[in-house]
């Protein structure tokens, strides 16, 4: 029967993702029999989603979300819990034919162009919540860049919650044409919320051959019980290249999956990621490095800091598939404890399945030293103003690679009230040397 | 306006280092404290400066009348102590200058304005002969042994402190490198400050004179004297001294 609607195909795949839905039940996550996550503590079915009226002005927008917004946009598209609120392109870009809206519009709009690249590299069978996304999802965002566009202004998408009991279901598609330019900042930003939510997403971003993008994903769910679980996925094409820059800064549970793809032939990537975890937060992260043709590039560093009796877990993969020879690429993982009770794990592996290929990895799991410290406090300097300038120092090289100054200064100050935050902690943690530190 | 060392017992993981050492060091004076690997030269420094690796457990560290046996390092520092560190830590991410910035404001009440610090910066760069790229560089971070002593002694300049101490400041370093060190410390040397030059060696010595010398062993100062007693060392040696020590205290 062909169909009469043009969105017919996406509640095929929505039926599709709903039984795998229904099929799965709510999973825990472990790892070598010492580290789990867990979602017992998060009541779903006190979630829902919620709706809310569109905004006229970015004025109107909550304050969490223009709290964290910098400079002039060229576009922006704001989701509230399950609805878009606001969406703004400069006329500079829609000349030049970027496209930038809900993508439940783009569905309607422009039903090929999405059909083309929905969940290409997604999938509804990979587990409950990925499944939950695919079937559940509102708004979600659009982004397509047409071929040899150059966008000079970043586009930026954000997803806010800010009341207890909301279920938000995210998917973001991003498109970038042959040759083109552009960069991607994408929020989640959380208001301090007195009681539980979920945000549940799905980000997908494929390039075209010789495409150049810089991506970032800002994560702040604020001080409440905000759970993200989310699959994030780029896929680079042939000469292409993208630098992604995934950003944790909080959130009460948040378990990620955070693939870079280097998909065709001299593809290639940098991958840089950050998170501060404090109080009783919960992160757990796995991202794949994942090398599919030959000439290929990756580039990896990972770095996060832990305060109060926060847990974080980062586990990076290197993966040549066979096929995907004279592929280079290095990934290095370092986390820092700046509290007794925080407990951390940083561990990177390997699948080479080629010879002819280079792939190295590193990882470090240490304290604060206290000889930079002694060093520092020598010259004058207090312990709590040596240890966030180490801190700070610590990060810099990370936030440098993300090349985008108003980011740039948002993580830095965000990551200076945090350690404010912790000074009583970081005071009394007389660290005991760089400790248990491992190179792989 | 000195520097007492008075008595000074420490300690190290149940190990006595220091052992009843004495010491004044005043403004305007240039000391050499010598002795052999393992006599407690280092462990002197740190204790100067206040670290909390080190236990003292008898006697006292006075500077300018004040007691400062108890005090933090950065309290030290701030009342006029300064260490230049025999294995400096590197500090990544914090720029020369921007942490040289964060030391001089340490001492102040105000922070000093962007172009009075790069004046005082550029003037010291001058007198040390060294290169402006330097100071964006991380500190300590893939430098040179020379480098780093150079970096030191940088920090020194800047911060203009009473009483200097040069843990070694010379170990390590070509001739060249021990050179431009030492005329640094050299064009820094003035009624304005005393400085405690710590080495094993003779050779710095040669280019920085001091007008007291002091010979350390197991802990304690056993010989002290002027210039003569570095040059007497150089022909005897620290095992002479060591026998005439045991001798004395035999008789």
């Amino acid at each position: 029967m062909p169909a009469n609607n043009a969105s017919d195909w996406i509640a095929e795949r929505r039926k599709a993702a709903l039984e795998a839905y229904e099929a799965e039940p709510v999973p825990t996550w472990r790892r070598s029999g010492f580290w789990t996550t867990s979602l017992r503590n998060l009541d779903l079915d006190a979630l829902e989603p919620r709706r809310y009226e569109p905004v006229g002005s970015e004025a109107e927008l909550p304050s969490e979300v223009r709290d964290a917004l910098d400079g002039e946009p060229g576009a922006l598209i704001v989701q509230r819990g399950a609805s878009t609120i606001y969406t703004h392109v400069d006329a500079e870009l829609a000349e030049q034919g970027v496209i930038v809206m809900p993508l439940e519009q783009a569905v309607e709009e422009h039903g090929e162009l999405v059909r083309e690249h929905y969940m290409r590299r997604l999938s509804e069978t990979e587990g409950k919540f990925p499944a939950a996304t695919a079937a559940f999802w509102t708004g979600g965002v659009f982004i397509h860049v047409p071929a040899n566009v150059r966008v000079e202004k970043p586009i930026q998408s954000v997803y806010a919650i800010d009341e207890p009991g909301t279920a938000q279901y995210a998917h973001t598609l991003a498109i970038l044409g042959e040759n083109s330019e552009c960069a991607i900042r994408e929020y989640c930003l959380g208001a301090d919320i007195d009681g539980q939510a979920l945000h549940a997403g799905a980000f997908e971003l494929y390039t075209a051959p010789g495409a150049r993008a810089k991506v970032a994903h800002f994560q702040d769910w604020g001080r409440g019980e905000i759970y993200d679980i989310s699959t994030k996925r780029v896929v680079i094409a042939r000469d292409a290249f993208v630098s992604w820059v995934p950003v944790h800064l909080g959130g009460r549970l948040t378990k990620q999956v955070l693939d870079i793809i280097t998909a065709e032939k001299g593809s290639d990537m940098r991958h840089t990621g950050l998170y501060f975890t404090e109080r009783d937060e919960h992160l757990d992260l796995f991202t794949t490095d994942l090398h599919e043709a030959p000439h290929t590039a990756g580039d990896t560093v990972w770095k996060g800091a832990l305060t109060g009796e926060s847990r974080a877990s980062y586990e990076g993969l290197i993966e040549i598939i066979e096929g995907a020879r004279d592929s280079h690429t290095y990934l290095q993982t370092h986390q820092m404890l700046l509290s007794q009770r925080a407990k951390g794990d940083a561990i990177p592996s390997l699948i080479v399945k080629v010879d002819d290929v280079s792939a190295s990895h590193g990882g470090t799991v240490g304290e604060l030293d206290e000889d930079q410290i002694f060093y520092m406090m020598t010259r004058g300097i207090s312990r709590i103003e040596a240890v966030r300038t180490l801190v700070e120092g610590y990060f810099e090289e990370v936030v440098q690679r993300l090349d985008d100054p108003g980011l740039e200064t948002l993580i830095r100050r965000r990551i200076g009230e945090k350690l404010l935050a912790a000074e009583d902690q970081v005071k009394e943690f007389v660290g005991h040397r760089a400790g248990a530190a491992q190179e792989a | 306006m000195s520097l007492e060392i008075q008595n000074l017992h420490v300690r190290i993981e149940e190990r006595e280092i220091l052992r009843g050492l004495n010491l004044t060091v005043r403004k305007g004076e240039t000391h050499a404290l010598m002795g052999p690997n393992g006599s407690g030269k280092s462990t002197l420094a740190n204790t100067i400066m206040g670290n909390p690796v080190y236990e003292v457990t008898d006697g006292k560290i006075v500077f300018n009348g004040e007691d400062l046996t108890e005090a933090d390092p950065d309290e030290r520092a701030r009342a006029g102590l300064f260490m230049a560190f025999q294995y400096p830590a590197t500090i990544p991410g914090v720029s020369v200058a921007n942490f040289l910035r964060m030391a001089v404001n340490a001492k102040r009440e105000e922070p000093i304005k962007v172009k009075e610090f790069g004046k005082l910066l550029g003037e010291n760069m001058e007198l040390l002969r060294i290169d402006r790229a330097f100071t964006s560089r991380y500190l300590n971070e893939g430098f040179s042994g020379g480098e780093k002593k150079r970096a030191e002694i940088l920090q020194l300049a800047m911060l203009k402190p009473e009483i200097a101490v040069l843990d070694e400041t010379d170990s390590g370093l070509d001739i060249d490198a021990l050179r431009i060190v030492s005329d640094g410390v050299n064009a820094l040397r003035g009624p304005e400050m005393g400085s405690l030059i710590i080495t094993h060696y003779t050779r710095i010595l040669d280019y920085v004179k001091p007008e007291f010398v002091h010979i350390m062993l197991d802990g304690r100062i056993v010989r002290e004297g002027g210039p003569e007693l570095a040059a007497e060392l150089e022909d005897t040696g620290y095992d002479q001294i060591r026998e005439e020590v045991a001798a004395a205290n035999a008789g």
